[in-house]
């Protein structure tokens, strides 16, 4: 939701619901899309890699977005979802597991048709952890997601995915495997390019949905579901739809992943990150998909500067005092305090998000100077 | 006029840094001081910290300074990797230390690409194949030779001999093997291939895994399992904090069995933590335990307090002797490619793969270690297995085992295992 500059009206509900509804707002869109084009030349190339991570993570965060902020379902074990798909990406990539027709490898098809299929798995492997959510809800529900986790990785993946091949749980892909048509993903550049693609389809793929009947009825069951099944919702049939295509995305985010590091590892998806990704929808705002994006850039970004205070300040006192060496160690350790009183403070002085700080800085200016909200 | 000064003042500062930063070598350091080892972590980020100032003090590489860039990843892969792209990109640095298996391995294809010589505290056997990962070094015996050495060492001294176990063999029973680690991390699973594979070699039955987590606080299920299977021996492959746990319910519920540990679960944390139950606890060490009385550890001793003097020397481990170890192979590689001419990856890993018969500080048995040797074609440095064992409350040297002499045929083929 939005205010409108003066003067601006729609009379179709069609109309009041498109992607770019003014020029202004096209313009900004474009100008955007300008910006992540532009910016593996803007930067230096360090931070390339903390922008693909920040897609990542967005990619990743998308399901739990999907699954609290819009259908009300509480989930903890995402982490689960997101390694189904990098395992299945990755194995199917081996020629040794699938054997592609070489027509597919050579039009540089496989890793795009891996990514599909990997989310469809990680799709339906989260449908089969959301049957209970037509049961139980709330904490109860965070607890059956939760075994997600705990059944997914350490049982699943790690003593029977992972053992076929007999390569052990934890390998590399071998060079050349991560080609799209006739681009071949070999270098931060490319990663980020194809992190900004996939972030820029999935979040134009969430928005769509949302728009649609299956996105008003996931509303509709998170403001009261009881209210919803009586105006004819099948709750559970649009929940376990949720799951799915909160899945689908983990799946994707997954797949992408294995690129970045052409190497696999359970221990990549642990339960921290499931935690991580509810905290982003928390920083970002919940039920906002402008959300995802701030409150990846936040977590990434916080890490990131605290990182770089911490080297700098380090560096300087390490050259000027070298027999206070031992206080550089003890520094670090403030990186994560830090990082939890700023989520502390975050949540206590914003606690709908960024994201609604956004919407008021946006409608500050679009309203200007004539503000008829008094706020 | 205060404008004026203070930009003299900022364009000095950046002339002075620009011509500090001309006569030292930037090396890049991943540790892990808050995630889920860092009980090990921390006391191996200090000693890092302070052999790096001893090298300093003691002329540097050929003159020039060690910059050390040392960063906490919090176990987390996605950090590791953003902060080696800093590394790599922004600070240009000359060498890379990294610490676990899971991160080490992760951007093992990345390092390898980038020809970037990385020397980590994982001494995954994974990681000692050139064909395989050739900018990938390890400073001392791989886990595998490890896990294969413990177990041997287990049979042929403890099984073979004591009375605790008499009536068993002369029963004629086969003994029993159970291995207790978590299953997701890369470091506790990395030696599990190769132990199991030794126990069929010595006649060792092998019962199922028991996945213990880094962290846990309680194994009694685990120990319940392995009782259950008759276990004779048990491997531990996690950290310290972990195997301690596990050691005191198996102790607590009589599970009878006997205990090898790999390197990073056997310190004198493990000791403290155990008391009584870690009586007999055989592990692996990388090199001399703190204190011990071997060349070069008045220096990691002096070091101790002068770089880290709100660290007690009691609270210190064998963590801080490894990262001297480790150190001291990086500097051996940047000294000699620096004579060369030439620091960059590719003449640091030749240089480091002429290694011969070479001891820390060109000091032999410096640290507890010496006759280490890397070729091209082989990256582990040394067949020779340091084993301890808890003696009343102790650690004390239980045997050495050099496994290439003991299996002089398989040797070989275990290679990257």
């Amino acid at each position: 939701m939005s205010y409108l500059p003066c003067g601006t009206y729609f009379e179709s509900y069609g109309a009041d619901h498109q992607w770019w509804r003014t020029s202004f707002i096209k313009g900004k869109m474009v100008l955007m899309l300008v910006v992540m084009a532009v910016f593996p030349y803007l930067v230096d190339p360090q931070w390339l890699s903390v922008a693909y991570t920040v897609n990542y993570y967005i990619l990743a965060a998308l399901g739990v977005q999907l699954l609290i902020g819009y259908c009300g379902q509480i989930t903890l074990g995402h982490a689960a979802f997101v390694a189904v798909g990098a395992y299945c990406s990755a194995y199917m990539m081996l020629p040794q597991h699938f054997p592609w027709p070489q027509w597919i490898v050579d039009a540089g098809l496989a890793y795009p048709i891996s990514m599909v299929c990997a989310g469809i798995l990680a799709g339906l492997w989260s449908v089969l952890f959301g049957l209970p959510s037509a049961r139980v809800k709330g904490f109860y529900l965070i607890m059956t997601t939760m075994a997600a986790q705990w059944i997914t990785v350490p049982l699943v993946i790690t003593q029977y995915v992972a053992q076929i091949g007999g390569r052990g749980q934890a390998f590399s892909l071998p060079e050349g495997t991560f080609r799209i048509g006739p681009v071949l993903i070999d270098s931060d550049t490319k990663i980020y390019y194809l992190s900004a693609i996939l972030v820029c389809l999935c979040l134009l793929a969430m928005g769509n949905i949302l728009r649609s009947r299956l996105g008003r009825a996931w509303i509709a069951i998170r403001d009261n579901d009881i209210a919803a099944e009586t105006m004819g919702v099948n709750i559970v049939a649009y929940k376990l739809y949720a799951f799915f295509v909160s899945g689908f995305f983990a799946g994707i985010a997954g797949a992408f992943y294995i690129s970045t590091l052409s190497f696999i590892s359970p221990e990549h998806y642990e339960w921290f990150f499931s935690l991580l990704w509810v905290g982003i929808i928390l920083i970002g705002g919940v039920g906002s998909i402008q959300g995802i994006v701030f409150g990846s850039v936040f977590v990434v970004m916080v890490f990131k500067l605290l990182e770089m205070g911490v080297m700098w300040s380090s560096g300087a006192l390490m050259d000027s005092y070298p027999a206070l060496g031992w206080i550089t160690t003890k520094i670090i350790f403030f990186k994560e305090a830090a990082f939890g009183l700023a989520i502390i403070f975050f949540l206590t002085y914003e606690p709908n998000g960024i994201s609604y700080r956004y919407w008021q800085l946006k409608n500050y200016f679009n309203l200007w100077p004539f503000s008829y909200t008094g706020k | 006029m205060a404008k004026k000064i203070l930009l003299l003042g900022l364009v000095l500062g950046l002339l002075w840094t620009t011509a500090f930063a001309a006569d030292e070598i930037k090396v890049g350091s991943i540790n892990d001081l808050t995630g889920a080892t860092s009980d090990v972590g921390k006391d191996a980020a200090l000693g890092i910290r302070e052999c790096v100032t001893y090298v300093n003090d003691s002329g540097g590489i050929n003159g020039k300074k060690i910059k050390l860039l040392l960063y906490d990843y919090g176990y987390r892969v996605p950090e590791a990797m953003t902060i080696y792209k800093r590394f790599r990109d922004y600070d240009k640095i000359a060498l890379l230390l990294q610490w676990g298996t899971g991160d080490t391995e992760a951007l093992s294809p990345t390092v390898n690409k980038d020809k970037m010589v990385t020397i980590s505290d994982s001494l995954s056997g994974h990681l000692c194949d050139p064909k395989k990962t050739p900018y990938n070094f390890v400073y001392s015996t791989d886990y595998s030779t490890n896990a294969r050495a413990a177990l041997t060492a287990w049979y042929e001294e403890v099984w073979k001999k004591s009375d605790k176990w008499k009536a068993a063999r002369d029963a004629g029973k086969k003994p029993k093997l159970v291995c207790f680690y978590m299953f997701a991390a890369p470091y506790a699973s990395a030696p599990i291939k190769a132990i199991k594979d030794q126990a069929q070699i010595l006649g060792i039955e092998v019962g199922k895994d028991e996945d213990v987590s880094l962290t846990a606080l309680d194994a009694k299920s685990q120990v319940l399992a392995a009782k259950g299977e008759e276990a004779n021996i048990v491997w531990h492959g996690n950290t310290t904090m972990s195997v301690a746990t596990a050691v005191k319910d198996a102790y607590a519920l009589k599970l009878g069995a006997d205990h090898i540990v790999n390197n990073w679960g056997f310190d004198k944390n493990l000791v403290r933590m155990t008391s009584q139950a870690g009586e007999g606890v055989i592990g692996a060490a990388a090199c001399a335990f703190l204190g011990d009385k071997v060349p070069y550890m008045d220096k990691v001793l002096e070091y101790c307090k002068k770089v880290n003097p709100g660290v007690p020397i009691e609270k210190r481990d064998i963590r801080t002797v490894q990262a001297w170890l480790k150190v001291s192979m990086a500097v051996s590689g940047l000294q000699k490619a620096d004579k060369k001419g030439k620091l960059d990856g590719p003449k640091i890993k030749a240089e480091l793969e002429t290694l011969k018969d070479w001891s820390p500080f060109d000091t032999p048995n410096a640290l507890g270690r010496s006759g280490y040797t890397v070729t091209p074609e082989d990256h582990r440095p040394t067949p020779v297995s340091l084993l301890y064992t808890i003696k009343d409350g102790k650690i004390v040297p239980l045997t050495q085992i050099n496994m290439k002499e003991k299996f002089p045929d398989k040797w070989q083929s275990w290679l990257g295992w």
